[in-house]
């Protein structure tokens, strides 16, 4: 039976599926993901550059406690996280669970050995001659770290990547650490592409979780766009 | 003028160098001769303060350079220019490497300026580093990316990049034991021209030629020791040390 206009109206308007249901839900996911990815990326290319460049006991160990991480179940992570930061968690008196930001600490525990690894097998690779050249023709420490991280470019470029699409296409994680929440208006407050895909496809709402699936594929393939793009530039590198 | 003093210095318990003394003094090339293998590399590394000797000191116009702070040694190092057996050149444009010793001497504002004059097109250099270029006939190719370079022209701008900041010492570690004799004649060429701007040049190598035709002093380097140091003529026409004449003479076998 066909319904009439009004009906349909009315439906609309309790079918979550409207533009600024997604856009919040991207808007989160972009969010938690990019936060989390630059964070990551702070703390991983120093640790890489140390780990690489430096000789210590245990480095084997630590190396391989890092590649473990790279393929680190999410859901145990999440499990993990939630209980940090559950009230009575280490973390519980920031009062942070079903939060982006317990997301972005999820994401981020997810994409920092990725980014470290595979920064790690980057940075390793420039030879030992060329940071000895930065360092004789007067540079200091710093310098050299930097014309290793200059040298390693486009292999960090993909760590990056790598711990991107690591961090906004996992599910697990966020789910149990943010609860994929959204409001009565249809808001996202802790619903990502991932979570929401998974919660539409299971309520039947195929075409919606088929956009978002379709804009999750998309942002993906744009950032990546982006950074081979800022990569074949070499920020001036030339 | 830099200075190695009664250095003692080793690898896992193995002495390199038993009580190796050896001076670089401004307009002057000296030559480090020996065998491979015998701590040239070790000894020029010394002098451009990679690593303090496990005895014995390295000093700079009298400065023990080991026992100043951090900051007075990075003073004093970039006072030295190095240049190795490969190019080791960055992977960036020829401009980019012949001006890095530039760009690490300026302040983190300037270099910040500079980036962005480089990101939004805007080249802005001292010209230092194209004079470099010059003296190693490199000029045209500034604009080039290092990596399409020959081997010849890579040591070649290797060479620039050590000049464009107007070192007092260069260290040329076997500058030119992979290249044609073009290029060979042409990084001799620039070292001479260095020697006229009074900077001081040690130059490694284990050819005896070469040693000829640039150094106005040769240091022969022989088991653990510099046996032997004088002026180029003296100790290749007549050397006081047996040894440094049965090595000259391509006799000593290792």
């Amino acid at each position: 039976m066909p319904l009439d206009q009004a009906t349909h109206l009315a439906l609309l308007a309790e079918f979550p599926f409207e533009w600024n249901y997604i856009r919040s839900i991207v808007r989160v996911s972009l969010y938690v993901s990019l936060v989390a990815v630059t964070l990551s990326t702070l703390c991983s290319l120093p640790v890489a550059l140390l780990i690489g460049f430096k000789q210590f006991r245990g480095k084997a160990l630590v190396t391989s406690i890092i590649n473990t991480g790279m393929g680190f179940p999410s859901v145990v992570v999440g499990l993990v996280v939630l209980f940090a930061l559950s009230n009575e968690g280490p973390l519980g008196s920031f009062d942070l669970v079903f939060t982006p930001e317990a997301m972005i600490i999820s994401q981020f525990v997810l994409a920092t050995p990725v980014i470290t690894g595979v920064s790690l097998a980057a940075v390793s690779s420039v030879e030992q001659n060329v940071r000895d050249a930065a360092y004789a023709m007067g540079g200091t420490r710093f310098d050299v770290a930097l014309v290793t991280i200059k040298e390693a470019r486009y292999g960090i470029a993909t760590a990056l990547l790598a711990g991107f699409g690591r961090a906004i296409s996992e599910v697990g994680s966020v789910l149990i650490v943010g609860g994929n929440i959204a409001g009565a208006d249809g808001e996202s407050y802790t619903r990502t592409l991932t979570t929401a895909i998974q919660l539409e496809a299971r309520q039947g709402r195929f075409e919606t979780a088929m956009i978002l699936g379709a804009i999750l594929v998309v942002l993906v393939l744009l950032v990546n766009a982006i950074v081979v793009r800022l990569g074949s530039d070499d920020g001036g590198y030339r | 003028m830099l200075t190695a003093s009664d250095i003692y210095h080793g690898y896992d318990g193995e002495p390199v160098f038993e009580n190796v003394s050896l001076s670089v003094t401004p307009g002057e090339v000296v030559a480090i001769i020996g065998p491979s293998g015998v701590g040239k590399s070790t000894l020029l590394r010394l002098l451009a303060l990679f690593d303090a000797p496990d005895r014995g000191a390295v000093e700079y116009d009298g400065t023990d350079v080991w026992t100043v702070s951090e900051r007075r040694r990075l003073e004093l190092r970039r006072r030295i220019g190095m240049v190795f057996q490969e190019a080791s050149l960055f992977d960036a444009s020829v401009r980019r490497n012949a001006e890095y010793g530039l760009r690490v001497r300026e302040s983190w504002t300037d270099r910040l300026r500079r980036e962005f004059a480089d990101l939004v097109g805007q080249r802005n250099g001292t010209g230092a580093e194209i004079e470099a270029l010059e003296t190693v006939g490199l000029r045209e190719k500034v604009d080039q990316d290092a990596a399409s370079l020959s081997g010849g022209e890579a040591q070649r701008v290797a060479f620039a990049r050590a000049l464009a900041y107007d070192p007092d010492v260069l260290l040329l570690d076997e500058p030119t034991s992979d290249l044609d004799p073009r290029n060979t004649a042409l990084i001799e060429d620039a070292v001479l021209k260095a020697r006229d701007r009074e900077i001081g040049v040690a130059i490694a190598t284990h050819d005896m030629h070469q040693a000829e035709r640039v150094a106005d002093r040769v240091a022969v380097l022989l088991e653990n020791d510099i046996i032997e140091v004088g002026p180029t003529e003296g100790v290749f026409e007549s050397p006081t040390d047996d040894r440094t004449r049965k090595f000259i003479d391509g006799e000593l076998i290792y």
